[in-house]
């Protein structure tokens, strides 16, 4: 790290200090343990069932449509077209998961970056960029996926493109309070006096003592995506068949609802397990992050 | 059913030839009264409430305006038209006091000069009599620049419209136009006293309460939710048998089929119950299901000047590979009938000796070979640099079709073609997307004919193409010199036999082009509660409620 | 408190005219139109699409259609549907008792199960009643509500046969136990999420009381945990539960949107969907007007009471 010949980077905390702390208390946190292992089972289920199970995702075979879980060899059944919905189901949560996750790692990076200028700069730069904020917040977030959606083709990568670019105001907000909150601070004021670029200051001294709420809602915004993708899928207006993805799964299911309700349960069931995984993971981050949890 | 019974401009079972003779030797009238105004001499018990559900709401209410089917369905409860069209195909008069015909004198025999007769007896719910002023009111109404008129075809060629008396019209025609009366049989009358008097009758309050001359009685409407009407007792016609008619919209199919299930509706409308629900649906107590014929036709559609599709050999291989047969018994569950025509099969017009589809891998295989499309290292054939890879595009939220497309797709995969989803909601779909031929395919289905008649100028007119500046909807820019000159001919033509024989050859051009590859005609599973009479469908109307005057309970 | 006022208040202004430029833009930008639905009616033809779109004005360029909507909304007209001609304003009202119906009764039962579960959480907590709680929240949170909806449908309509699958009311029957029946799945549903937020809110704010000076002083002052519960921790707590509420009230739009997908439901966020879906302009602008007013009055309003209820915030 070149920042340790900076005299700058001995003012704040430096991260490794409360990384250790926030280890220990996340492990003691259950129910992020519980979320840790859950989402783990589940990658590894995307990652190697596909290999495990005799059948094809995309074998279309129409002799065997609707057939109920624990037929033969489909554990989970089939579906309409007659394909085996456990392949479609570790397949698609490569896809919904992977989806998630680039979308929170871009709304994360525009968010941030957003914040962090606006609250940095503040005056009129931050009050603009603040109220584009909350215009984009003004609008209900299905309007705008559905918007963007019908403009583009839909890849998974615009999907998540998608996802994040209605998703990213949440963490913008938060860090640019952060950092207004933190512009004042010693060390800020030092390294300005110090003469470092104001982009070093932004992002090498402000930035790391916001991560924590950041990693949270990030956490948080993985959740989301995958629900928004599940939702926008379900429309019929995310990823396209006949890629498989939790939320395409569920496309058309409310119509045998009554005749092959596993259709809907099972990519149901896995939508919701991933979900709660990453809510665990945010609840018991934001409590080991949250320093004032300690007082009691 | 007899062959020539159904066609235009006449309400009898005569030959052409005779009729012509008869209008040379003067019959005017018939002199035999309508079966439906002998009917209304009975008299008739008006009793309970129907409800019909719709999957889509009607919404437009002054029926000259831009609609879709469902608004229709209203149309006809509370309007007439001078005369419509039975399940026959024959035409019955409603407002007119007989139906004009060459051989009644009502239409000169080169189909220039018309007269209409009206009945002397009907009266607008606002209690004022309806006279030949408001046939002439609402003719110059759908050609008025100024209005938002959904359609003037036909009517553009309607010249020196007079008002002879109060229950008679004449008027010109520019040019002969045989389709003109299956358009009037669909044009509703609306009051000049009323409509007339709005400055702007694109947005006239009438839009939104309209008055007729029809069966029901406007009462109330709660968006997004339900359309109310009251019989009008007075009506001069059969009917109404039911004090309260209610269109409740219900947005979804599923759901549609549940509140008919729980009774809490009469009659399932537009888009009545799906195809899955069909085994479940004939079973069920206390209800009456049919399986009905539409008169859309599902197609496989190309864009023809995509380089992939220029080749016949290319689209005939790829109709033999399509597994026509398991589409249709698997995933239709055995409803729609395949077919080789864009003509419903009900139609008179129908070409029973097109060519049978054969669903043949090999054939398939062996077309491309020939024509020296060879598969290249990816498993994808090639052609002179062009890959035989393409989009196909649908209506998303259509998951029969859906899944239609993803069988097609493995199909295309086992013969060297790649075919990518890309599905788009319908108003983009429907958008610039189809209508200037920005896709490469699309499974659409499609009424080719308007009412009964055969002309589809509008589809396959070299010149129709709003891609190269047309004005119809020949979206996938077929081109064909034949095809050209056989459409003049039959639109020129009023001798039904004469014309049976120009629409048989262009759909044998059709089915040997295959500009689009013709899957099946619909057939749509329709249900109503038992003891509801007279719900009877009929090919020839868009939608269902097309006789609901006479519909009672028993 | 008025400069504050006033400049809040310029700065809505900014941000609606932000917001109808945004959406004015996205939607009229998009392909497709509102004539498309009509593209497949038999007999009609490109010709006849141009014409209608030249009389509705659709074809003049997209600044000019946007100056005279906006021109006519500072006037008071909201412009009329493309699909029926009423006026917008009309259309919204008539939707907004359904949604309001449903959002009422679902936040009373939220707020009140939510709130309950919250403060509970919170001073038992790691119970096993905090446990569980947070657990089923943080599962409630998970659950896409159409697939919840679903299964909801499923389990109470299809199989059990208790609860209509949809719709506010029988056609017909309009008691208030019809309405009641009808109201019980959607509602629940829509609480489902809500009460998990409610209480997670709820938890953390009691929590953030609890853990401050003055309730430890308290406390130590000899009052009963009880006493101290119910005068400093509600009291307290309730500040951002009013916040919260403030800024759900734009919910009212998008929240309760796919309940009444699923459940049919007359509101508007179906409302919102059908208008969309037919690319009917005039109604999504006012629809997304009026909930960027709601937005802003919200977070307005928010603000206003926080200041009201609590003397140590100044605003300026």
């Amino acid at each position: 790290m070149t920042a340790a010949t900076l005299p700058s980077s001995s003012f704040p905390p430096t991260p490794r200090f409360w990384q250790n702390r926030t280890v220990r208390r996340f492990a003691r946190h259950k129910l992020a343990v519980v979320g840790v292992a859950m989402i783990t089972l589940l990658i590894l289920a995307c990652v190697f069932g596909p290999y495990l199970l005799p059948y094809d995702e995309l074998y279309i075979d129409l002799r065997a449509r609707f057939a109920p879980p624990l037929t033969g060899y489909h554990i989970f059944g089939t579906d309409p077209l007659g394909r085996d919905i456990a392949a479609r189901l570790f397949n698609a949560g490569r896809i919904s998961l992977l989806v998630g996750f680039f979308a929170m790692v871009l709304s994360t990076v525009i968010g941030t970056v957003i914040g962090v200028v606006a609250g940095y700069y503040g005056g009129r730069l931050g009050t603009v960029l603040m109220r584009f904020v909350d215009a984009f917040l003004a609008f209900p977030s299905i309007f705008l996926l559905l918007a963007l959606a019908a403009f583009v083709k839909p890849s998974p990568f615009m999907i998540t493109v998608i996802i994040a670019v209605t998703s990213w105001m949440e963490i913008a907000r938060l860090v640019e309070a952060e950092v207004r909150s933190l512009r004042e601070r010693d060390f800020v004021l030092a390294a300005r006096m110090l003469g470092l670029p104001n982009a070093w200051i932004m992002f090498r001294e402000l930035l790391p003592n916001a991560i924590g709420p950041i990693i949270v809602a990030a956490t948080l915004t993985v959740a989301r995506a995958i629900l928004m993708e599940a939702y926008i899928s379900f429309l019929g207006y995310g990823i396209q068949p006949p890629l498989p993805s939790w939320g395409n799964m569920l496309n058309g299911a409310q119509q045998y609802l009554d005749k092959a309700p596993w259709l809907a349960i099972v990519p149901g069931v896995a939508i919701t397990l991933a979900v709660t995984s990453f809510n665990f993971i945010g609840d018991g981050l934001r409590d080991a992050l949250d320093a004032r949890s300690d007082l009691n | 059913m007899s062959d020539h019974n159904k066609p235009l401009i006449k309400t009898t079972r005569r030959q052409a030839l005779g009729l012509m003779a008869l209008s040379a030797s003067g019959v005017v009238f018939s002199g035999l009264p309508g079966f439906a105004s002998a009917m209304a001499q009975q008299a008739k018990t008006i009793k309970g409430q129907l409800t019909v559900g719709f999957s889509q709401e009607p919404t437009v209410f002054n029926p000259h305006m831009p609609h879709i089917e469902v608004d229709e369905g209203v149309h006809f409860s509370v309007f007439d038209p001078l005369f419509y069209v039975d399940a026959d195909g024959k035409f019955v008069a409603a407002l007119a006091a007989e139906v004009p015909s060459v051989e009644n004198g009502g239409i000169s025999a080169d189909g220039l000069t018309w007269k209409v007769t009206l009945r002397d007896d009907v009266k607008w719910h606002d209690g004022k009599p309806f006279t030949a002023e408001d046939v002439k009111f609402t003719l110059e109404l759908l050609v008025d620049p100024d209005f938002r008129s959904w359609r003037k075809t036909g009517h553009e060629f309607v010249r020196d419209l007079t008002v002879v008396s109060p229950t008679e019209i004449t008027w010109k025609m520019e040019k002969p136009f045989a389709p003109y009366p299956s358009i009037l049989a669909s044009t509703f009358i609306t009051p000049k006293h009323i409509l007339g008097a709005e400055a702007d009758r694109n947005t006239a309050a009438y839009n939104n309460a309209p008055i007729g001359t029809g069966p029901f009685k406007w009462k109330e409407r709660i968006a997004g939710d339900y359309i109310l009407l009251e019989a009008n007792a007075a009506y001069f016609a059969d009917g109404p048998y039911v004090e309260r008619l209610i269109y409740k919209y219900v947005p979804d199919l599923n759901v549609l089929y549940t509140q008919f299930k729980t009774g809490d509706i009469d009659v399932v409308g537009l888009q009545w119950i799906t195809p899955d629900h069909y085994d479940e649906a004939k079973d069920l107590e206390g209800k009456v299901i049919n399986i009905v014929p539409g008169s859309t036709i599902e197609s496989f559609t190309f864009n023809m000047e995509r380089p992939q599709f220029k080749e016949p050999a290319v689209r005939e291989a790829l109709y033999h590979a399509i597994d026509k047969q398991s589409i249709i018994e698997a995933l239709y569950y055995g409803l729609p009938s395949p077919t080789e025509s864009y003509v419903p099969q009900q139609s008179i017009y129908y070409n029973t000796d097109l060519p049978k589809h054969e669903y043949s891998i090999e054939k398939a295989k062996t077309l491309l070979d020939d024509a020296g499309w060879a598969e290249g290292a990816d498993g994808i054939r090639a052609k002179d640099g062009v890959k035989l890879s393409f989009t196909c595009s649908t209506t998303a939220g259509n998951h029969i079709r859906e899944q239609v497309q993803q069988y097609i797709q493995q199909s295309f995969k086992d013969i060297g073609v790649e075919m990518t989803i890309s599905n788009l909601p319908p108003a983009v779909m429907w958008g610039d997307y189809w209508m200037l031929s920005q896709f490469d395919t699309v499974i659409v289905g499609l009424d080719f004919l308007t009412g009964p008649d055969p002309d589809t100028s509008d589809f396959f007119r070299s010149t129709s193409s709003p891609a190269k500046g047309g004005a119809g909807q020949n979206t996938w820019q077929f081109v064909n010199k034949d095809v050209d000159d056989l459409l003049a001919q039959g639109g020129s033509l009023f001798v039904p036999e004469e014309r049976k024989a120009v629409y048989l050859k262009i759909q044998n051009v059709m089915r040997k082009e295959l500009p689009f590859l013709p899957l099946f005609q619909y057939a749509t599973v329709r249900g109503h509660k038992d003891g509801i009479e007279k719900v009877q469908p009929n090919i020839n109307t868009r939608i269902d409620t097309w006789n609901v005057a006479t519909w009672r309970w028993a | 408190m008025l400069s504050y006022l006033l400049q809040r208040l310029w700065q809505s202004l900014v941000l609606l005219l932000l917001v109808s430029i945004i959406g004015f833009a996205i939607l009229n930008l998009a392909p497709g139109g509102p004539l498309s639905q009509f593209a497949l009616t038999p007999g009609m033809t490109r010709e006849a699409l141009d014409r209608i779109a030249h009389q509705m004005g659709l074809d003049r360029p997209l600044p000019i259609q946007y100056l005279e909507w906006a021109w006519r909304l500072l006037q008071g007209d909201w412009g009329k549907s493309y699909r029926d001609q009423r006026p917008v304003l009309d259309i919204i009202s008539g939707h907004l008792f359904a949604t309001l119906l449903l959002m009422i009764s679902s936040t009373v039962v939220s707020i009140l199960i939510g709130t309950w579960i919250g403060i509970k959480g919170a001073t038992k907590r790691y119970s096993i009643f905090d446990y569980s709680a947070t657990v089923g929240a943080m599962i409630a949170l998970s659950i896409p509500t159409f697939w919840f909806g679903l299964v909801a449908i499923y389990v109470f309509a299809l199989k059990l046969k208790w609860l209509p699958a949809g719709n506010m009311y029988t056609i017909g029957d309009q008691s208030f136990y019809d309405y009641a029946i009808h109201l019980i799945m959607p509602s629940i549903v829509l609480a489902l999420v809500n009460i998990a937020v409610w209480s997670r809110y709820m938890r953390t704010a009691t929590l953030d009381v609890i853990n401050q000076d003055f309730v430890r002083t308290a406390r130590a002052k000899g009052l009963t945990p009880r006493r101290v519960l119910m005068k400093h921790v509600v009291g307290n707590a309730l500040l951002p539960m009013i916040t919260l509420a403030g800024l759900q009230l734009p919910t009212i739009l998008g929240g309760a949107l796919v309940t009444e997908t699923v459940f049919t439901w007359p509101g508007m966020g179906r409302l919102f969907l059908d208008s969309l879906g037919y690319h009917d302009y005039p109604v999504v602008m006012g629809l997304l007007m009026f909930s960027a007013i709601l937005v802003l009055l919200g977070s307005l309003l928010a603000d206003l009471l926080v200041a009201l209820v609590d003397p140590r915030i100044r605003l300026g």
